[in-house]
C-alpha cells in the first residue's frame, strides 16, 4: 500500500469546491509536485495532507491510518509523528532562538535533545548562528532553520509549501539541494509550487486546476542538481536512482 | 480610510471602546458621586440633630440662667415660622421644630412639658408646602407606641423614664394641668432618649400653647441646616459680622456658613437671636472634611487607574498592529501620516466609548445614591468636559509610546517574519 | 532515563516562558504594568475600605463623649475606671463636678473639670482667650454678656452660704450654642478648694472609639462599685448610621473600581495574546497538542499574575498608607491577609484573561491561522 492515498477528496467552502473527488497515492520515498496556478487547490491539498484539515467526503490514507475521521487531538498525534512541514513565510516563534525553534518540535514530539538539535542545524550549515533569533537571520538561514525543524523528528513525509516562494535565486538553489540530498536518502518529499523550475524536479509532477488533477507527468530521468538535463545518460547521482528502478 | 480600517476588525475596535466606555462610566459616577458627597454626608449627619437653635432675644442669655423662670414675656411668634424657609438659605434648611416649654402639674407633682411640631405641613408665604418638625430631629429616640400628630390635640407622649417613676402605660388618660387651664389627654407612645436633657411630657404645640394660655407662641426653634465648613472668614464673621469688609460680607452672606444661615434667621424672625449649636455645627465641618478628602483621594485614584487601563490596552492594541504599520510604511506612508492614522482611528472608538461610558455612568451615579445615600445624585455638567479630556489625553498617550517603538521598524523586517 | 526526560522536557518548558517573557520585553511591561496597576488598585481599595470606617469613627469622636459615668465616682475611681477600657480606644475622658457658686453675689452654675482633658472630650468648645490655669476661669458666653464681663477681667467666686471668696481671673469666653453658655468653668481643684471638699465628681466623660460601645458601657460599671455608665444614644446611634452609610459607599465604589480593573486587565491580557495567534497556529501546525500549548500560557500567566500581584499589593498597601495619612493622618491598621489575596487574584484573572483567548485561537484550524499573516 502507498505511503499516502486520497480516495476520492472532496473539499468544499460552503457553495465553492475547492478540491473535487480527487485520487492520488505518494509511494514511500518519492518526490512529489503539486502544481497549478492560485486557486488550483494546491493549498486546500497541502493542508489535508497536512492533516491541517479535514476532507468534507471522502478518504485520506496516510502511512495505513484513515485521517478523515480523526479527531483533532489525533491528527495532531499523526502530524507530530509523521510529518514535516515547511512553510512559504518560515513560521519561526519569533522570541526563540534558531536551535531552540529546533528544540520545539523536539519537545512537541517527545525530548527536547539540544546535541540533536545543534547537529540538525549543522547540517543545514546553520551551527554558528544557533543562538541567533530569527530577526537576525536572513529568509535564506529562517528557511534552513525551518528545514531543520522540520527533520528532526525523522517525519515519513515533509511537506513543503511554496519553500522557495520568498528565496532569492542562491537561497533557493541551497534548499533545493537539501531537497535532492533528503530525497537521496529516501525521504518522501510533497512539494506545493507554482514555480515550474521547482516542480519540474520532482520525480512525478500533478497539475491542479479547479480543485482536479489536470495533468499528471512522470520526470523518470528527473535530476535534481541538473535540472536543466534530461539526464539521458546515466550520472551521478542520478544514475543511483534508476539503477534502483531498475532492479526493482 | 479612517473608517474603512473602523469598519474591519470590529471586535478588536470593540473591545478598546468597551473599555474606554467602562472607564468612562466609572470615573463619571465616582465623579458625580463626589460632587454630591458634601451634601449627601451633611444629610446622613443631620442624624445627630439641630444645629443651629433660634431663641428670643432676651431670653437667650436669661433662660437658661433661670431655667426654671417663666419667661413668658419673652417668646417668639408661630406665625413667623414660614418665614425660615424664605431665606436666603432655604434650600439648605432641611428640617425645623418649634418648642414651646411650660411646667405642669400632673398627678401632684411637677412635670416638663414642651410643645412642639411633629411632622407638619406648612403653607409658606410664596405659596409652596414644606414638611418640618421635630421628628427628624429626634432620629435616635427609641419610641413605643406612637408618635403624636399634629392634627390631633387630645394626645401626649412622656419619657421613659418619667412614666416608668409614674407608672404610665400607653393609651392610658393622664391629667396635665398647664399655668392656665388643664387638660386630659390620652398617652399615645413613650419615648426613650437616651440622656436626660429631653422633658417629661410631650405634646403639641397647640395643646402646649393653651396650656400656657399664651397662644401663638413659642420659646425655641431647632434648625437642622445643610451648611459649609467654617473656614477662616465664617469664624471672623461669627464674632462679629459689622466687621467684616463688604466683599468679605458679601461671600460670607452667600456661602451656607452656619453662621451665616443662622444671620439669616434673625433676619426673618423677629427680636430673635439664632445660635450655632458647636457640638454639631463645628463636628459636621470635621466629618465632612474627611469625607470629602477621602472620596477626593478615591476618585483620583480611580481616575488614574481606569486611564492606565485604558493606555494600556491601546498600546497593547497598537502594538498588536505591527504588521499593519509596516505595510503602511512600505506602501509609502509616511511616519506622520502613520500616525495621524492610528490615533484618528482610536480617537474615533474612544469617542464612541466615551460617549456610551458617559451616559452609562451617569445611570451608575443614580444607583450607587439609591443603593447608599437612598437619593438621586444630581447631574454635575464639569463631568461632561473632564471625562472629554481625560479620553483625549489617555488615547494620545496609550497610543504614541506603541506608534513611536513601532515606526523604529523598518518596514521588512515587519512584513517578512520577525 | 525517565527522570531525565522530564528534567528536559521541564528545562525547554521554562525555557520557552522565560523567552516568552522577557524577549518579548515591551508586550510583556504593558501585561505586567496593567496586572500591577490592577493589583495595585485590588489591594489598596480594599485596605481603604477595610480601614476608613473605623478611622472615620474616630473624627466621629469629634462630637464629644459617648459614655457617661455617673453615680458614686470619685478621683480615685479614675485609675480603675480607665483600666477597664482599651486605652487605644479611648479619644478623650475628663471628669466633671458641679456646683451652685456665687460669682459676684449672683448664683451661677459651675462646673470643674481638667482643662486638659475636657479639650479632647469636647473639641467642639470655641474658647475666645485662653483655656484657664490655676486660679483662672472660663465665662460660658451668655453669662459673660449678662455680668458685661470680658477677658481679664476679676470676678469673686464663693460657695452658696460661705462669707469667703476668692478672686479670680477671667481667662476665656465660652461658645458652644449649648447649656454650657451660661456655665463657670474653672479647673477641678479650684473648684474642690473652694467647695472645701476634695475628690467628689458628679460626672466622668469617654469618648471611645469602639464599634461595641455597650460593652465598653458594661465594663466601666463593674470597675467601679456604685457607678453606672451609659452610653450617649444620640451619639451612638447617628454614628452607626454615618459608619454604615460610609462603608456602603467605599464598598460600592470598591466593587465597582475593581470590575474595571479586572475587566482592563482581562482585556490587555486578550489584546497581548490574540497578537500570538500565529505562533500559537504555528506550534500546532508542528505538533503542539491543545494541552501543551495551554499549559505554556498558563505558565506564562501565572508568572505574571504573580509578579503583578506582589508588585500591586506592595504598593497597593503603601498606597492605603498614603491614603490615610493623607486624610486622617494617622496610619491604618495593615492587613497583610490582602498581600496573598492580592498574588492569587492577579494570578487567577490573568490566566483566565490569557487562555481565553488561546482556547479561541485553538478553536480555529491552523492552517487558516498560518495563512492570515
Amino acid at each position: 500500500m502507498a505511503l499516502l492515498e486520497l480516495r476520492n477528496v472532496t473539499r468544499s467552502y460552503g457553495e465553492l469546491d475547492a478540491l473535487k473527488n480527487v485520487d492520488l497515492s505518494v509511494e514511500e520515498g518519492e518526490w512529489l509536485s503539486i502544481m497549478g496556478p492560485s486557486g488550483s487547490g494546491k493549498t486546500t491539498m497541502m493542508n489535508l495532507i497536512g492533516c491541517l484539515d479535514k476532507p468534507t467526503s471522502g478518504e485520506i490514507w496516510l502511512d495505513g491510518t484513515e485521517l478523515s475521521h480523526l479527531s483533532g487531538k489525533a491528527l495532531t498525534k499523526v502530524r507530530r509523528n509523521t510529518i514535516g512541514l515547511i512553510f512559504q513565510k518560515f513560521h519561526l516563534v519569533g522570541h526563540l532562538t534558531a536551535l531552540e525553534n529546533v528544540m520545539l518540535a523536539q519537545y512537541y514530539h517527545s525530548l527536547p535533545d539540544k546535541q540533536e538539535a545543534l547537529e540538525a542545524l549543522d547540517r543545514v550549515g546553520l551551527a554558528a548562528r544557533a543562538s541567533h533569533l530569527p530577526s537576525q537571520l536572513s529568509g535564506g538561514e529562517q528557511q534552513r532553520v525551518c528545514i531543520a525543524r522540520a527533520l528532526i523528528n525523522y517525519p515519513k513525509i515533509v511537506l513543503a509549501d511554496e519553500p522557495t516562494g520568498n528565496l532569492d535565486e542562491a537561497n533557493e538553489a541551497v534548499v533545493l539541494d537539501f531537497f535532492s540530498q533528503l530525497h537521496a536518502q529516501g525521504t518522501t518529499l510533497i512539494v506545493v509550487t507554482h514555480d515550474p523550475e521547482v516542480g519540474r524536479l520532482g520525480e512525478r509532477q500533478v497539475n491542479l486546476a479547479h480543485g482536479v488533477i489536470e495533468k499528471e507527468v512522470r520526470h523518470a530521468l528527473a535530476c535534481p542538481l541538473l535540472p536543466d538535463q534530461e539526464c539521458a545518460t546515466p550520472e551521478e547521482p542520478c544514475d543511483i536512482r534508476d539503477l534502483e528502478k531498475v532492479m526493482a | 480610510m479612517v473608517f474603512r480600517a473602523l469598519t474591519r476588525q470590529v471586535g478588536r475596535r470593540a473591545l478598546i471602546a468597551l473599555t474606554v466606555a467602562l472607564g468612562v462610566s466609572l470615573s463619571t459616577a465616582i465623579l458625580s458621586v463626589m460632587w454630591n458627597i458634601g451634601d449627601k454626608v451633611n444629610e446622613e449627619l443631620k442624624a445627630y440633630g439641630a444645629n443651629i437653635v433660634v431663641r428670643p432675644q432676651s431670653s437667650a442669655i436669661l433662660s437658661s440662667l433661670y431655667e426654671d423662670a417663666d419667661t413668658g414675656s419673652a417668646t417668639l411668634a408661630e406665625e413667623d415660622l414660614g418665614k425660615i424657609k424664605t431665606i436666603f438659605w432655604a434650600f439648605n434648611i432641611l428640617d425645623f421644630a418649634p418648642f414651646l416649654s411650660l411646667d405642669a402639674s400632673v398627678a401632684d407633682s411637677t412635670a416638663s412639658v414642651e410643645g412642639t411640631w411633629f411632622n407638619k405641613t406648612l403653607d409658606l408665604p410664596t405659596g409652596e408646602q414644606a414638611q418640618a418638625g421635630m421628628k427628624n430631629l429626634r432620629s435616635w429616640w427609641d419610641v413605643s407606641g406612637d408618635w403624636l400628630s399634629d392634627c390631633c390635640d387630645d394626645k401626649v407622649m412622656a419619657s421613659s423614664s418619667y412614666a416608668a417613676a409614674h407608672g404610665l402605660t400607653v393609651g392610658q388618660m393622664v391629667t396635665v394641668g398647664g399655668p392656665s387651664t388643664s387638660k386630659t389627654l390620652k398617652l399615645a407612645g413613650i419615648y426613650d432618649s437616651g440622656d436626660s436633657s429631653a422633658s417629661d411630657l410631650l405634646v403639641t404645640l397647640k395643646t402646649a400653647q393653651e396650656l400656657a394660655g399664651s397662644p401663638g407662641a413659642v420659646s425655641r426653634i431647632e434648625v437642622s441646616a445643610l451648611t459649609t465648613p467654617d473656614n477662616d472668614l465664617a469664624r471672623r464673621a461669627a464674632k462679629d459680622p459689622k466687621l467684616l469688609s463688604a466683599a468679605d460680607w458679601e461671600t460670607w452672606y452667600c456661602t451656607a456658613y452656619v453662621s451665616s444661615i443662622a444671620y439669616q434667621l434673625e433676619e426673618v424672625i423677629p427680636e430673635s437671636v439664632a445660635r450655632p449649636v458647636r457640638q454639631i455645627a463645628e463636628s459636621e465641618g470635621v466629618v465632612l472634611e474627611k469625607t470629602q478628602s477621602l472620596m477626593l483621594v478615591i476618585a483620583l485614584l480611580s481616575l488614574i487607574g481606569a486611564a492606565m487601563g485604558i493606555a494600556n490596552l491601546i498600546t497593547a492594541s497598537v502594538m498588536e498592529r505591527a504588521a499593519e504599520i509596516g505595510l503602511m510604511k512600505a506602501i509609502g506612508g509616511t511616519s506622520r501620516q502613520v500616525v495621524f492614522t492610528i490615533l484618528a482611528e482610536n480617537l474615533v472608538i474612544g469617542a464612541i466609548g466615551g460617549l456610551a461610558g458617559y451616559f452609562a455612568g451617569l445611570g451608575l451615579a443614580q444607583v450607587i445614591g439609591e443603593a447608599v445615600f437612598g437619593t438621586s445624585i444630581s447631574i454635575t455638567p464639569i463631568v461632561a468636559p473632564i471625562m472629554a479630556g481625560l479620553v483625549l489625553v489617555v488615547i494620545a498617550v496609550g497610543s504614541l509610546p506603541a506608534i513611536r517603538l513601532l515606526l523604529k521598524l523598518k518596514p521588512a523586517e515587519v512584513l517578512h517574519g520577525r | 532515563m525517565a527522570a531525565d526526560a522530564k528534567r528536559a522536557r521541564r528545562a525547554m518548558f521554562t525555557t520557552m516562558i522565560v523567552r516568552a517573557l522577557s524577549r518579548r520585553r515591551s508586550r510583556m511591561l504593558v501585561a505586567l504594568l496593567a496586572v500591577t496597576v490592577g493589583a495595585t488598585m485590588l489591594t489598596g481599595l480594599s485596605a481603604v475600605v477595610l480601614g476608613a470606617p473605623s478611622q472615620m469613627g474616630r473624627e466621629l469622636r469629634s462630637y464629644g463623649a459617648n459614655l457617661v459615668v455617673s453615680g458614686n465616682i470619685s478621683t480615685s475611681s479614675l485609675p480603675s475606671l480607665d483600666a477597664a477600657v482599651a486605652s487605644d480606644d479611648v479619644v478623650g475622658r475628663a471628669p466633671y463636678r458641679y456646683a451652685e457658686l456665687k460669682l459676684n453675689e449672683q448664683a451661677v452654675t459651675a462646673a470643674g473639670t481638667d482643662m486638659e482633658s475636657v479639650q479632647s472630650v469636647r473639641p467642639y468648645w470655641q474658647v475666645s482667650g485662653s483655656y484657664p490655669t490655676s486660679g483662672q476661669v472660663l465665662l460660658g458666653r451668655d453669662l459673660a454678656a449678662t455680668f458685661g464681663l470680658k477677658t481679664g477681667e476679676t470676678i469673686s467666686l464663693a460657695k452658696v452660704g460661705a462669707d469667703e471668696a476668692a478672686a479670680m481671673t477671667v481667662a476665656g469666653i465660652l461658645d458652644t450654642g449649648g447649656s454650657e453658655d451660661s456655665f463657670v468653668v474653672l479647673p477641678l481643684e479650684d473648684l474642690d478648694k473652694l467647695l472645701g471638699e476634695e475628690g467628689k465628681l458628679d460626672v466622668v466623660e469617654y469618648s471611645i472609639a469602639t464599634s461595641n460601645l455597650d460593652a465598653a458601657a458594661a465594663k466601666l460599671a463593674q470597675a467601679v462599685p456604685g457607678a453606672s455608665a451609659d452610653p450617649v444614644k444620640r451619639l451612638a446611634k447617628s454614628e452607626n448610621t454615618v459608619l454604615n452609610t460610609l462603608s456602603s459607599l467605599l464598598g460600592i465604589v470598591a466593587v465597582v473600581v475593581l470590575t474595571l480593573m479586572l475587566i482592563t486587565v482581562a482585556t490587555t491580557m486578550l489584546a497581548v495574546v490574540t497578537e500570538r495567534r500565529s505562533e500559537i497556529g504555528l506550534k500546532k501546525a508542528i505538533g503542539a497538542s491543545h494541552r501543551e500549548l495551554l499549559r505554556e500560557f498558563l505558565g506564562e500567566g501565572v508568572l505574571l499574575g504573580i509578579a503583578g500581584g506582589v508588585v500591586g499589593g506592595i504598593l497597593g498597601l503603601g498606597f492605603s498608607q498614603l491614603v490615610a495619612m493623607q486624610v486622617f493622618a494617622r496610619p491604618i491598621d495593615v492587613v497583610w491577609g490582602l498581600l496573598p489575596a492580592s498574588i492569587l487574584i492577579s494570578a487567577a484573572v490573568t490566566v483566565v484573561a490569557s487562555l481565553w483567548p488561546v482556547g479561541r485561537v485553538l478553536a480555529t484550524d491552523p492552517a487558516i491561522v498560518l495563512r492570515e499573516e
